[in-house]
């Protein structure tokens, strides 16, 4: 078995049993969050990276899941695993009239139109008080140990739920470049009307990206809000929850695979140790390294972090011997 | 027996601010021939087969391709619907091997990306490029660009092909290969519209040839007509053209 | 709702529509001539804010006096943003260039809630209640100096523009940077000279502003959005454009708070967004 059976493998294995290897639930607090930036970074990379179309309004979709399951739970008492799906619908639908609108047209729209979706909806949410207990927010109504009603009463549960998220979105990126809308959004990146003299429609492929992007990420918030039971408009259609999410992509891999994993590791080692080195002290302080960050990776880093871990990943691969028994 | 009409172009009018590009433009390109245009610079060529492609619409006029309307559709519509072009200025998908660049062709009449791959390889070798199928497109010569040009648009499966200055800037010995190519692509049953400065080879090739001057056909008719015709010699007068 | 209360609604709202045309103005020129879309232009107001309240607080300036320092600053701020930061992305791909200046944006706005904590500040000048009295309508002395002001300054920008050579210059830039090079104008300079008189204007705002408006961290952020509304409907590169879109915005944000309410005025001018993009994505200058 070569080492490139083993070595993803092995670390499949690891992942499977690392909430039993950390010494507190916190610490698989951290895991869960970053299976979920990872969850998120991914799709965000099908229409960012794959799609060269920048959203930096993704919490809209976020947001949507998360406010349609909870009020949907809420209101009818529907289980958790069904409007996880509803949650993805609707962030899905939302995303087609965007699409409509802002792919036939070639600029910088549909950054900005997202950026303007999010907010829209955020003070939307705000103002809808009656419905949606503004700035409040929605809770989960606590129900102990109920598994039927997407509720643990330990982070296990959650983690490993998170974690066949964040694998599954792997797959499904990996499927999706390989299919004939990947080649088609990789040809529309490289030369749009080349492509469109090929016979592919420009506008529907990346539309067909947002949607999926969009319907992970709406599922990506039905479990955040089952997951910390409150969810309030600033906290998931903020636009620094949009700009977290596309960083996590960007500092990754803009348009790989596995960039966004690395980049929501990263990112929460980032959130997690800044917030403990300043204990909140210093309000401010953490974003403004984060928007370094951000330029930091723009001028010297572009194509992210993937570029140097995989050279790394292929130096260890290279030096590991092949596991004897199975021969390849 | 007449051959049918493949692609029509009637009355083609076209403005940009304050160029007129193309008036009334009319000619017709029939079942299976090879069609030269020719024309001194800033004749409208290339303009014409961005009307006929969808990249313009026509202030007026109207395109006819087996005898259905597609005046103004968009590219990858009138491309899906059996005509595909090659651009003037090759636009490769640079960073992408030659064989993923015809893929991104081929992947229109072949949605399964394997057969797509291997309808690559197909077309790569009927242009030459086999050889080539993992080089990154944006190091190659030019020739091989032209010939991936052409290959990608193959990869569509046209009735039509578009071929806009394939030739300029190739060498003799390249230019008869090119033209060896494109002859060998109407007789596989492909009908051909070929734009060209490069006399000798548009003459040789053409089994008709129709002449833009400021937008609008001057002449039309065999290589022998057109290469007497005073209209036409008057419309190159003071042009110097050059093989290649 | 009377007559009246539309009035003064349609009122408040032109005068604002000075303001975000100022900084929209800036966010185009800068589009126009270093074709980067620039995240931070609510931040360049935020600055030009905050420096205008500490002038006052610690020196006493007033806030109209005080362009004369915040202007020049915030155009060496541009111009350095320009040449350390806009300049090595200037050929990079979109995301590049969006994120960089989004990136910026975060840093400053969290530099000002990092130094000066996020405290609501204002600046009270003697005439801040000052009121002129037309009818049944108030005008606010404060808000209509913000008019003028901005008026005025989009006035000798645009002089500057087309009557000056080096303003004529910068505009040749934005048509076409390589027959720029050939008739001897370097496109450098032009860049530095663009971004910094963006985030001039941009400062200039927030000091006209700072007299009726809470001065906090993140100010900018609600002036960015409106302003990319604007640059959009009055068509990207436009100035005449963005003046006009400005008019427009700010009459329907201000109706909208009205009828609406008060949160929502920037979901409608989110939805005047969407029916640009809609109806007339070129913006009302451009090509239909």
């Amino acid at each position: 078995m070569s080492p490139r059976t083993y070595v993803p493998a092995g670390f499949l294995v690891f992942l499977l049993v690392l909430p039993h290897l950390l010494p507190n639930p916190f610490y698989v607090h951290i895991a869960v969050m970053m299976a979920v930036f990872a969850v998120l970074g991914g799709t965000w990379n099908i229409i960012g990276g794959y799609g060269g179309q920048l959203s930096l309004g993704h919490a809209a979709f976020f947001g949507t899941g998360a406010y349609v399951s909870t009020l949907l739970v809420n209101a009818y008492g529907i289980s958790p695993w069904i409007t996880l799906w509803l949650g993805g619908l609707a962030a899905l639908l939302l995303s087609v009239p965007v699409g409509i609108i802002c792919f036939r047209l070639q600029g910088p729209y549909f950054a900005i139109a997202s950026i303007g979706l999010a907010e829209a909806l955020r003070l939307l949410v705000l103002h809808f008080r009656d419905i949606t207990n503004g700035a409040q927010g929605l809770t989960v109504p606590f129900k102990g140990n109920a598994p039927w009603l997407l509720q643990f009463d330990s982070k296990f549960p959650y983690y490993y739920l998170a974690l066949v998220m964040a694998v599954g979105v792997v797959l499904i990126v990996r499927r999706m470049e390989r299919s004939r809308l990947g080649h088609y959004l990789v040809a529309i990146g490289q030369n749009q009307d080349a492509a469109e003299a090929l016979g592919i429609n420009s506008s529907r492929a990346k539309a067909k990206a947002l949607a999926l992007s969009a319907f992970l990420t709406g599922v990506a918030g039905v479990f955040y809000a089952q997951y910390t039971y409150v969810i309030h408009p600033d906290s998931v259609f903020g636009l620094g929850l949009s700009i977290q999410i596309a960083l996590v992509a960007i500092v990754g891999g803009v348009g790989t695979v596995l960039g966004p994993v690395l980049g929501a590791v990263i990112m929460e080692f980032f959130i997690q140790f800044t917030q403990i080195a300043f204990a909140g002290q210093y309000p401010g302080l953490e974003l403004m390294v984060y928007g370094g960050l951000l330029v930091a990776v723009i001028l010297w880093r572009p194509r992210g972090v993937i570029p140097w871990f995989a050279r790394l990943y292929e130096g260890l691969v290279a030096r590991l011997p092949a596991a004897r028994g199975a021969q390849a | 027996m007449t051959a049918s009409l493949m692609l029509e172009v009637d009355g083609l009018v076209k403005r940009f601010g304050g160029v007129q590009a193309v008036l009334d433009l009319s000619f017709h390109v029939r079942e299976g021939e090879i069609l030269g245009v020719i024309g001194p610079n800033g004749s409208g060529k290339t303009t014409t087969f961005n009307l006929i492609t969808g990249v313009y619409r026509p202030d007026r006029g109207r395109v006819r391709f087996a005898g259905h309307d597609i005046t103004g559709l968009p590219p990858y519509e009138v491309c899906a619907r059996g005509i595909c072009r090659t651009f003037q200025i090759a636009k490769p998908f640079r960073e992408l091997t030659v064989l993923r660049n015809v893929i991104m062709g081929t992947l229109l009449r072949h949605p399964d990306p394997a057969a797509a791959e291997a309808r690559g390889h197909e077309i790569l070798q009927t242009v030459g490029l086999e050889g080539r199928a993992r080089m990154v497109a944006g190091s190659l010569t030019t020739i091989d660009q032209r010939r991936l040009e052409v290959a990608r648009a193959l990869g569509t499966g046209p009735r039509l092909l578009l071929l806009d200055e394939t030739m300029a800037g190739l060498n003799p010995t390249e230019t008869e290969e090119a033209i060896r190519l494109i002859a060998s692509l109407r007789n596989q049953g492909l009908t051909v519209v070929v734009v060209e400065h490069v006399m000798r080879a548009i003459m040789s090739l053409s089994d008709r040839i129709v002449v833009l001057d400021q937008g609008t056909k001057i002449a039309e008719g065999q290589p022998k007509e057109i290469s007497s015709d005073p209209r036409v010699i008057q419309a190159y007068l003071g042009v110097e053209y050059r093989r290649a | 709702m009377d007559l009246t209360t539309i009035l003064q609604g349609l009122l408040t709202g032109i005068l604002m529509a000075g303001i975000y045309a100022l900084v929209a103005i800036g966010l185009t020129l800068i589009f126009g001539v270093v074709r980067i879309v620039n995240f931070a232009q609510g931040e360049f107001v935020m600055i030009g804010m905050y420096a205008t309240y500490w002038l006052w607080k610690l020196w006493g300036i007033d806030p109209y006096l005080s362009l004369l320092i915040t202007m020049p600053l915030l155009f060496c701020f541009g111009v350095l943003v320009q040449r350390f930061l806009f300049r090595p992305i200037l050929h990079a791909p979109d995301l590049a260039q969006i994120f960089m200046t989004v990136g910026i944006s975060v840093v400053l706005m969290n530099a000002a809630l990092f130094f000066f904590t996020a405290d609501f500040r204002s600046v009270k000048t003697a005439y801040a209640e000052w009121a002129l009295r037309l009818g049944g309508v108030t005008v606010s002395v404060t808000r209509l100096f913000a008019f003028l002001g901005a008026l005025l300054l989009a006035g000798l920008l645009t002089v500057f523009l087309t009557k000056t050579d080096v303003g004529k210059a910068l505009r040749a830039v934005a048509q076409d940077r390589e027959v720029c090079m050939l008739l001897g104008i370097n496109p450098e300079r032009m860049y530095l000279l663009a971004v910094g008189l963006g985030a001039a204007l941009a400062g200039a705002a927030g000091s006209l502003i700072v007299p009726f408006f809470y001065v906090f961290p993140t100010v900018g952020v609600v002036f960015v959005l409106v302003a990319f509304v604007v640059v959009i409907l009055g068509t990207l590169g436009s100035i005449e454009g963005a003046l006009l879109a400005a008019l427009i915005v700010g009459v329907a944000e201000s109706l909208g708070i009205l009828f609406a309410g008060a949160d929502l005025g920037l979901v409608v001018v989110f939805a005047i967004l969407v029916a640009t993009l809609i109806l007339r994505p070129s913006g009302l200058m451009g090509q239909a």
